[in-house]
C-alpha cells in the first residue's frame, strides 16, 4: 500500500499526546490504587499497560485504514456487536450480579464497550446516507430500532448504566445531525412521559441506588457507602491533596472500586484540587481539540464519526467525575483513558484513531 | 451505496460550525460546573470531608485500668483482680465461622447456650474485628483451646480482669459487687463520666468508692483500614489503676463474727467506741458477690431477690427493728439528766402496770419487788422504765433519742444507710394525723411500738457511752492509697456531736451494763468473763404485741416471722473500753438466751486474737 506523504504531514501529534498523557496519569493512578492489592498474575498497572498497548496497536491499525473504508463495513460491525451481546447473554460470565463480560481466548472483555463504537459508526453511516431527505416516519423507526435493541439487550445483562449512555450518545449524534426539530422535541416530551413508566421495569437494586443518589445516607453501609466514601475522599484531598500514594480512604481500602470506576476519587484525594485543576484542563483540551478535528473534517462521515467519538469521551467524562462527585447516580461508566479496564481502554484507544483517522485525512479526498 | 463522490465534494464545512461551538459552549460548561462542585467538596468543605477521613481510619480503642484493691486494717487482701478468660474470633481469619465454632464446641464441650455463634453478628463488615463468643470459659476449657489452637483458626483468647472476693459471702454487704453498667445508669448525670461496657460497683464499698476504685481508662489511637484491620498504633495514653482502699474491717474478726452466727439471720457489728472504726459487720443471710462478676444468671438474681430472708439486705445498716430494752439506756438517761430520778429512786414492781384502762406487764411475771435505778437495768425491770416514760414524756423522750443519734443516718461510708425512726407528739400527727395516746409512751419506754432503730445506731449509741460521750461517725474506710502505697486520702475520727450524760450519771448507767452481765439475775450472763469484763444490755423486740389475756407461749409454737427479735449490745472492758459489739438476731425470741451467747463468742474471739497478737 502506498503511503500519501500528506498523511504523514498531517498526523496528530498533539492528540496522541494528550491521550497518551491522560493514560500514562491514569497508570500512575492505578498504581497509587492497587499496588497494596492482591490479584492473581500481574500487578493492574502492568496490566493496563499491556492494554494501553494492545489499544495503540489498534490505534496504528485504525488511523491506517482509511475511515470511509471502515464505514462500509459499519453495518457488518453492528451485527457483529449484536451478536458478541447475544452471546454476553448466553454464555457470559457473571460478576457483581450481572452478565456483562465475555471469555475469548483467555480473555475477558466487554462487548459493551464496543457497542458504544459500533454505534457511532451505524449512525454516521446512516446520516451520511439518508442527508436532507427529511426524516420521515420510516427513517425515525428505523434510528429507534437500530439503537433500541443494543439498549434493550445491555440493560438486561443489566447494566443500566451503559444502556442509558448509548441513549444518550444516540440523542447528541441525532440532534447533531441535524434531525427536525419537531422531533427533537417530541422525543424529549414522550420521553418525559414514559420516563415514570420505565421506574417499574427497574430491577429493585437499580431503584436503590437512585433513591441512595437522592440521599446517600439512607443506606451508609450499603449502595450509599460508595457514594459517602468517594465525596470523603475526595473532598479530603483539599487543595493540595495528601501525596501520591498517601491517600488514606485510597490505600486503606475506604473506597470501593478504586481502580476503575472511583479511580477519579483516588486521584482527587492524592493530588487535591490542583491536581484536579491541571487533570481536568487536560480532558478539556482533549474535548476542545476533537471537537476541532470535528469542525476541519473534510466530509460529513468524518465529520459524524469525529463528533460521535468526541461525544463518546465527553459523556464517559461528564458520567463519570459527576458520579464520583455525587452529582449523579452511580453506574458503571469509566473515565475515558484513566479507569482500569482492558475493553474501555481498548474501544476508547480505537475511537482516538477513529479522529486521528478523520484529523490526518482532512485535506484528503476519498480516491 | 456509501461513498457518493459529488456528495462528499459538496459538502460544506461550515454546515456544522453552529452545532460545533453550541457543543464547545456545553463542554466548557459542564467542566467548569464539574470544577466548580470540585472546588466545593475540596475547598469549601476540605476541612470537614478530612477529619470524616481521618475518622474513618483512626480508632480510639479504650484500655480499661485495673481496679483498686480492698484490703482490711492490716493489709489482707479482700478483694484481688484475677483474669478470666474470654473467646473471640476473628471472621476474616476464621473464613468459615460456622465450622470453626462448630469445633469450638465439640472441642470444649459446650452446650447450646455457652456459645453464642450467630451468624448475623459476623455481618459488621468489618471482618477483622473480633467477635466474642464466649465469655469467662474456665482454666480447663481454655486449655483445650490454646492447645489445639492450629484447628482454630481466627480463634483468639482475650483476658478480661474480674474480681475475686476472697472471702465471699462472708463479707459481701461490706465490699459489695460490681457489674456492667445499666443502661439506666448510664441516662443519669451522675454517670456522665462512664461509658456503656464499665464494670461500676452497684453495692457496698465497690459502689460507695467507686470513683476511687475504678482509676483511669487509657487509650490507643489505631490506625485500621476499611476491613478494621490494625495497621498501625499512633498514639498510647497507658491506663491508671484505681486507688486501693484499706477498711477498718479486720477480716479475722469479720470470720469470727461470721461463725458465731452459724445459721441465724440477723447481724452483728464489732466498733471501736475510741474511734468509730468498723472493725467486723456480718449480716445474714448473705450472698457470693463472686456470682456477679461476669453477670449474674437470672436465675440466681431470681433466687436472691425472691428469698423472703432477702440476702442482699445490709441487717447493719438497713435493717430497723424496734430496739426493746437496749432502749431503756436512753430512758434511764433521760430521767437522770432531767432530774427526775436519782440512782436511788425506788419504785415497786408486781409485774404489771395500769396506764388508763390497758395494763402493761413486766417481762418477769409477779414483779421484781421493789428495785432501784441499777436493779431496773440489771434485771431489766420493765414496770420501772414504765414509770419513767410517763414521767419524761414522749417529746422529751425524742429528744433524748435524737441527741443518741437515733432517727438521722450515721454516715457510715456505705449506700442504703437507713435512719430509723423516733416516735413524737408532732410526727405521730403529721403521719396518722391523730394525737399522742398515753400507752404509748409507755410502750416507748420500753423500746416497743413506733420507735426503729438501726443495729448500727444502737452500737454508736452505747459506744458514746462507753468512750465517754463522743458520738463517732462509723468509720468503715481507714484510707485511700495509690498502688505504690502512697496514700491519698485517710479518714480520722470524726466526732458527730456528743450524748447529753455528765460523767456522774454515765458512770451510773455504766455500772448498771456492768451489772447486767456480772451480777446474779443479770440478764446478760452468759457474757460473764473472768477477765475484760463486759458491759451490755439485752433486748428482746417484740415483732407482734401479744393480746393482755394471753399468757407467753413457746417460742416453737409461733410461727418463725411473728417471734421476737433478739439483741445485745455490749462493750468492753468495763474500765476503758476497746471495743463494742451489737448482736441482732431476727426472730431469734430472747435477748438473753440466743443474742447474748452469740456476742460472747465474739468478745472471746476479739480477746482472742488480741492475745494471740500480742497487742
Amino acid at each position: 500500500m502506498k503511503i500519501d506523504r500528506r498523511l504523514l504531514i498531517n498526523f496528530d501529534w498533539v492528540f496522541l499526546g494528550v491521550v497518551l498523557l491522560i493514560s500514562v496519569i491514569g497508570i500512575l493512578n492505578i498504581y497509587s490504587a492497587s499496588h497494596n492489592l492482591y490479584v492473581r498474575g500481574e500487578p493492574l498497572y502492568v496490566k493496563q499497560i499491556y492494554w494501553l498497548l494492545v489499544g495503540l496497536a489498534l490505534m496504528v491499525v485504525t488511523f491506517s485504514v482509511d475511515y470511509h473504508t471502515i464505514m462500509r463495513h459499519a453495518y457488518l460491525i453492528y451485527l457483529v456487536s449484536i451478536v458478541l451481546l447475544f452471546l454476553v447473554s448466553l454464555y457470559g460470565t457473571m460478576t457483581h450480579g450481572s452478565q456483562r463480560w465475555l471469555v475469548l481466548w483467555g480473555f475477558s472483555f466487554q462487548p459493551s464497550e464496543l457497542m458504544k463504537l459500533a454505534l457511532i459508526f451505524i449512525l454516521a453511516r446512516y446520516f451520511s446516507d439518508h442527508t436532507q431527505e427529511g426524516y420521515h416516519a420510516g427513517s425515525i423507526l428505523i434510528l429507534l430500532a437500530i439503537v433500541g435493541v443494543p439498549v434493550y439487550m445491555i440493560a438486561r445483562q443489566p447494566d443500566l448504566g451503559t444502556a442509558m449512555f448509548l441513549v444518550l450518545l444516540f440523542g447528541s449524534i441525532v440532534i447533531f445531525a441535524g434531525i427536525g426539530r419537531k422531533i427533537i422535541v417530541w422525543g424529549i416530551a414522550s420521553g418525559m412521559v414514559l420516563a415514570p413508566l420505565f421506574w417499574f421495569v427497574l430491577k429493585d437494586y437499580q431503584k436503590e441506588r437512585i433513591l441512595t443518589f437522592l440521599n446517600p445516607e439512607r443506606d451508609p453501609l450499603g449502595t450509599g457507602y460508595h457514594i459517602i466514601q468517594s465525596i470523603i475522599a475526595v473532598g479530603s484531598g483539599s487543595l493540595w491533596g495528601k501525596g501520591f500514594m498517601r491517600g488514606t480512604q485510597t490505600q486503606l481500602k475506604f473506597l470501593p472500586e478504586q481502580q476503575t470506576d472511583f479511580a477519579f476519587s483516588v486521584f482527587a484525594e492524592e493530588w487535591g484540587f490542583a491536581g484536579v485543576v491541571v487533570l481536568m484542563f487536560i480532558f478539556l483540551a482533549l474535548l476542545l481539540w476533537s471537537l476541532k478535528i470535528t469542525q476541519s473534517a473534510r466530509d460529513l462521515p468524518g465529520t459524524l464519526l469525529a463528533f460521535g467519538v468526541t461525544m463518546f469521551m465527553f459523556w464517559g467524562i461528564c458520567i463519570n467525575i459527576g458520579m464520583v462527585l455525587g452529582i449523579f447516580p452511580v453506574v458503571g461508566i469509566p473515565l475515558p483513558f484513566f479507569s482500569y479496564g482492558g475493553s474501555s481502554m481498548v474501544v476508547l484507544m480505537m475511537g482516538a484513531g477513529l479522529l486521528m483517522n478523520v484529523s490526518m485525512r482532512r485535506f484528503i479526498l476519498q480516491p | 451505496m456509501f461513498g457518493n463522490r459529488d456528495r462528499l465534494e459538496n459538502y460544506d464545512p461550515q454546515r456544522f460550525r453552529t452545532k460545533i461551538r453550541a457543543f464547545t459552549w456545553l463542554v466548557v460548561c459542564v467542566f467548569f460546573l464539574l470544577v466548580a462542585r470540585t472546588w466545593y467538596l475540596q475547598i469549601a468543605r476540605g476541612d470537614t470531608l478530612r477529619q470524616r477521613s481521618e475518622n474513618n481510619r483512626i480508632r480510639i480503642q479504650e484500655i480499661k485500668p485495673l481496679r483498686g484493691l480492698i484490703v482490711d486494717t492490716r493489709g489482707d487482701i479482700l478483694v484481688d483482680n484475677q483474669p478470666s478468660f474470654d473467646i473471640s474470633v476473628i471472621p476474616e481469619i476464621a473464613k468459615d465461622v460456622v465450622d470453626v465454632g462448630l469445633r469450638l464446641a465439640n472441642l470444649c464441650d459446650w452446650g447450646g447456650d455457652g456459645i453464642s455463634f450467630e451468624k448475623a453478628s459476623f455481618k459488621s463488615g468489618k471482618p477483622f474485628i473480633p467477635v466474642k463468643v464466649a465469655r469467662n470459659i474456665g482454666r480447663d476449657k481454655l486449655a483445650a483451646v490454646e492447645t489445639n489452637s492450629l484447628n482454630l483458626p481466627g480463634v483468639v483468647v482475650d483476658v478480661v480482669p474480674v474480681r475475686e472476693y476472697i472471702y465471699g459471702d462472708v463479707m459481701a454487704h461490706i465490699l459489695g459487687y460490681v457489674g456492667e453498667i445499666s443502661t439506666s445508669e448510664l441516662e443519669r448525670s451522675t454517670f456522665a463520666a462512664y461509658r456503656a461496657d464499665d464494670i461500676i460497683g452497684k453495692y457496698g464499698i465497690e459502689k460507695y468508692l467507686d470513683g476511687a476504685l475504678k482509676g483511669k481508662s487509657g487509650g490507643e489511637q489505631v490506625e485500621v483500614d476499611a476491613a478494621g484491620r490494625r495497621l498501625n498504633v499512633l498514639g498510647r495514653i497507658d491506663p491508671v489503676s484505681g486507688y486501693n482502699v484499706v477498711l477498718n474491717i479486720d477480716s479475722d474478726l469479720q470470720k469470727v463474727c461470721w461463725d458465731a452466727f452459724q445459721e441465724k439471720a440477723g447481724t452483728a457489728i464489732v466498733m471501736d467506741p475510741r474511734s468509730g472504726a468498723v472493725m467486723a459487720m456480718v449480716s445474714k443471710p448473705s450472698f457470693d458477690p463472686n456470682l456477679f462478676n461476669r453477670g449474674i444468671s437470672g436465675e440466681a438474681w431470681k433466687e436472691l431477690t425472691t428469698n423472703p430472708l432477702c440476702p442482699l439486705q445490709n441487717r447493719a445498716i438497713s435493717g430497723q427493728y424496734p430496739p426493746g430494752s437496749t432502749y431503756k439506756l436512753i430512758v434511764a438517761a433521760a430521767a437522770l439528766e432531767e432530774g427526775l430520778i436519782t440512782e436511788d429512786t425506788e419504785i415497786f414492781c408486781n409485774g404489771t402496770y395500769q396506764m388508763g384502762d390497758r395494763t402493761f406487764r413486766c417481762w418477769k411475771k409477779g414483779g421484781h419487788g421493789t428495785v432501784n435505778l441499777h436493779r431496773a437495768i440489771v434485771e431489766s425491770c420493765d414496770v420501772y422504765f414504765y414509770h419513767l416514760g410517763e414521767m419524761i414524756g414522749v417529746d422529751r423522750l425524742a429528744e433524748y433519742a435524737e441527741k443518741f443519734g437515733f432517727g438521722s443516718r450515721t454516715g457510715i461510708s456505705l449506700p442504703g444507710e437507713k435512719e430509723g425512726l423516733v416516735p413524737s407528739r408532732e410526727w405521730k400527727r403529721k403521719r396518722f394525723g391523730e394525737s399522742w395516746q398515753k400507752g404509748e409512751t409507755t410502750s416507748l419506754a420500753i423500746g416497743q411500738g413506733f420507735v426503729l432503730v438501726t443495729p448500727l445506731q444502737l452500737l454508736r449509741a452505747y459506744c458514746a457511752l462507753a468512750n465517754g460521750g463522743e458520738l463517732y461517725r462509723p468509720r468503715l474506710i481507714r484510707r485511700i492509697e495509690t498502688t505504690d502505697g502512697l496514700t491519698i486520702g485517710e479518714f480520722f475520727p470524726e466526732a458527730g456531736g456528743t450524748i447529753p450524760v455528765s460523767k456522774k450519771n454515765a458512770d451510773i448507767l455504766r455500772y448498771g451494763l456492768w451489772g447486767v452481765v456480772n451480777e446474779p439475775h443479770g440478764t446478760g450472763w452468759a457474757l460473764k468473763r473472768g477477765e475484760k469484763d463486759v458491759c451490755g444490755k439485752t433486748g428482746t423486740s417484740q415483732v407482734i404485741s401479744l393480746r393482755e389475756d394471753e399468757d407467753e407461749i413457746a417460742d416453737d409454737d409461733i410461727p418463725y416471722r411473728f417471734r421476737d427479735h433478739a439483741l445485745f449490745v455490749c462493750f468492753a472492758p468495763y474500765k476503758d473500753p476497746v471495743m463494742a459489739v451489737a448482736v441482732v438476731v431476727e426472730h431469734g425470741g430472747h435477748g438473753g438466751s440466743t443474742a447474748a451467747p452469740i456476742a460472747r463468742r465474739i468478745v472471746d474471739g476479739y480477746f482472742g486474737l488480741e492475745r494471740e497478737r500480742g497487742t
